[in-house]
């Protein structure tokens, strides 16, 4: 089994975001994550022979992304939803 | 102020060189290609973009002037200080979308028998041999499941028979029919009837049934003789000859587009398409379904299911999409099920009611299955598992439960719970979230768990795998949009 490290710097990426990019990497690997100082520490244990860790730093990147889509739009989701179901009896 | 202005908006308002903040819409992407991302929203309106449209997007640094800015606005995953409309208008096609929920169970299976004379391999339900009468549903089960029928809402109701071999219990099918016939005086549903046969027992007075109650068939077409017979042996060795007979007089005897059939893909089918879909277009079908085979029942026992994985089934799947789409530029209209599906979610505003492709799941709520001995569970996927001998899934029993116990039960409703992708992991921001769905009983049989991981999930990353297949025909081979659109209903 193939063992790596990558070091993330949680001012710039949070804890959440990097568990969300490794989540769709548990076929493929298992992790162990610490934090020490400023850094997000990931042990890589992959099950395959194939070096992941560009495509997990970039899945790291898309999930930042989708972090702050999903934060910036939370409220007006919420609001949406609350309007497609007024009137329909389903919510009070 | 002049009056003018009042009516009109001033000069500055049109200049198109300054950039204007803009509020983000909900939205979610996933990887389509190297390089390329779909950005989808909550309704399904789609985009396909590159990683610096994204990031600057998402950074909302899109110049004002330019196409990207007016695809994003007009797509409703953007809004500026020119209109907000676009949260009212999103919440009317969210409406639109999820009101198959409301409408709820539309599709009742009524398992008739579990006789059947065939010996396939595959079959997904245990099956008796045909002396087995204690294997019928009786009528007073019969009446018992159809009282619940006809407690769901739903203004359309379609009830199919299945088996076993459902024909080995017509008797039972013509009183059923019957009898939902004389509820639904009182009840006014649009009520529909299938039957789902290997069609060896359609005699004239099946099909003189059939025409008088407007019943269609559906039966299981496998491909050429030699691999239909070998899938799905009888004794006789002549399962084909009877099954196309069947078709041939179904066809002449109901119409054309009374009768439709379903493949099922074993290993021996994954050399052979295009022959598979030959054999449809020989016997006057108009369409056909490429299914992966299902992880239940025998299918699991004798290991098919492990013989081969997704990646061999979906070569499978493209190779006879090019088919297809071959045969649709030669003039001839022919359509494959699930591709049609998948199209009419990326384009149309409508719920297309597949029970896998559904969030919350269509266990129960889209469709619901009447065992032979009352019990009821939550789809047929939930009866081949309890053939398994796991009962997870079994709703309750039509002569013990109340229509409230069996659709209010813990075992549904915990499900149904687990079963929204927009708060799965994985799912929840996934670009494909608004065309797929979630199967909790799959998960559970492969995984031991509703929710499962969909990193290891053969039904995500086969559903994966066909949308961005399809969105990548409709975005770059002008030829296949204009045929996949025309499939969309």
């Amino acid at each position: 089994m193939n063992e790596l490290e990558l070091n993330f710097d949680v001012r710039v990426f949070s804890l959440d975001t990097i568990k969300r990019a490794l989540y769709r990497f548990t076929d493929k690997c298992s992790f162990d994550i610490q934090l020490k100082d400023y850094d997000i520490i990931v042990t890589i244990h992959a099950k395959v022979d194939e070096d992941l860790s560009t495509k997990i730093k970039n899945e790291v990147l898309d999930q930042d992304l989708r972090d702050k889509l999903s934060q910036e739009t939370a409220n007006i989701r919420t609001l949406i939803l609350a309007n497609a179901f007024s009137n329909t009896g389903l919510i009070q | 102020m002049s009056l003018l202005g009042k009516k009109f908006k001033l000069v500055e308002a049109f200049d198109q060189s300054v950039n204007r903040a803009y509020q983000l819409l909900p939205a979610r992407f996933a990887v389509l290609d190297d390089g390329r991302y779909l950005l989808s929203n909550e309704v399904g309106e789609y985009l396909v973009v590159n990683r610096d449209q994204l990031k600057s997007y998402v950074k909302k640094q899109v110049p004002h002037n330019t196409d990207f800015y007016y695809d994003l606005k007009s797509k409703h995953f953007l809004f500026d200080d020119d209109s907000n409309v676009a949260i009212d208008l999103l919440a009317l096609k969210y409406r639109t979308k999820a009101q198959r929920v409301a409408q709820f169970t539309a599709l009742h299976l009524f398992v008739v028998s579990l006789r059947c004379d065939y010996t396939c391999q595959y079959c997904q339900v245990s099956r008796q041999t045909d002396d087995k009468v204690a294997f019928d549903m009786s009528e007073a089960t019969a009446d018992k499941a159809l009282e619940l029928v006809f407690k769901s809402p739903s203004p359309a109701i379609k009830i199919e028979f299945q088996g076993g071999e459902p024909l080995l219990n017509f008797n039972l099918i013509q009183y059923i029919v019957k009898e939902a016939q004389r509820h639904n005086l009182e009840y006014k549903r649009d009520l529909q009837f299938v039957i789902t046969s290997n069609l060896s027992f359609l005699s004239d007075e099946v099909l003189n049934f059939c025409q008088e109650h407007c019943i269609q068939l559906s039966t299981s077409l496998d491909g050429p003789e030699g691999l239909h017979n070998s899938n799905r042996p009888r004794p006789g060795k002549n399962s084909y000859q009877l099954t196309v007979d069947g078709i041939k007089k179904a066809q002449n005897f109901l119409g054309r587009d009374k009768i439709g059939a379903l493949m099922t893909t074993t290993e021996k089918s994954l050399s052979q398409v295009k022959a598979i879909i030959d054999s449809y277009l020989e016997n006057n079908l108009d369409c056909i379904f490429l299914r992966p085979l299902s992880p239940y029942g025998f299918a699991v026992k004798n290991q098919q299911a492990q013989k081969y994985n997704v990646e061999r089934w979906f070569e499978f799947y493209k190779e006879g999409l090019d088919y297809i789409l071959e045969i649709n530029r030669q003039g001839h209209n022919f359509v494959e099920v699930y591709t049609q599906l998948v199209v009419n979610k990326l384009r149309s505003p409508f719920s297309q009611g597949y029970v896998d492709l559904q969030s919350p799941s269509g266990a129960a709520i889209s469709a619901i299955v009447y065992n032979y001995d009352g019990d009821v569970y939550a789809s047929d996927e939930a009866r081949m598992l309890a053939e398994m001998g796991d009962k997870k899934f079994r709703l309750g029993n039509v002569h013990s439960d109340s229509y409230e116990d069996i659709w209010l039960s813990d075992a549904l409703l915990d499900t149904l719970e687990s079963s929204l992708s927009e708060s799965l992991p994985m799912c929840s921001d996934c670009g494909f979230l608004p065309y797929c769905g979630t199967d909790p009983v799959y998960h559970y049989a492969t995984q031991g768990d509703v929710v499962g991981n969909k990193a290891l999930s053969g039904f995500c990353s086969k559903n994966m795998k066909i949308f961005k297949h399809v969105i990548g025909l409709l975005e770059s081979d002008s030829d296949a949009r204009d045929i996949l659109l025309s499939w969309v209903r």
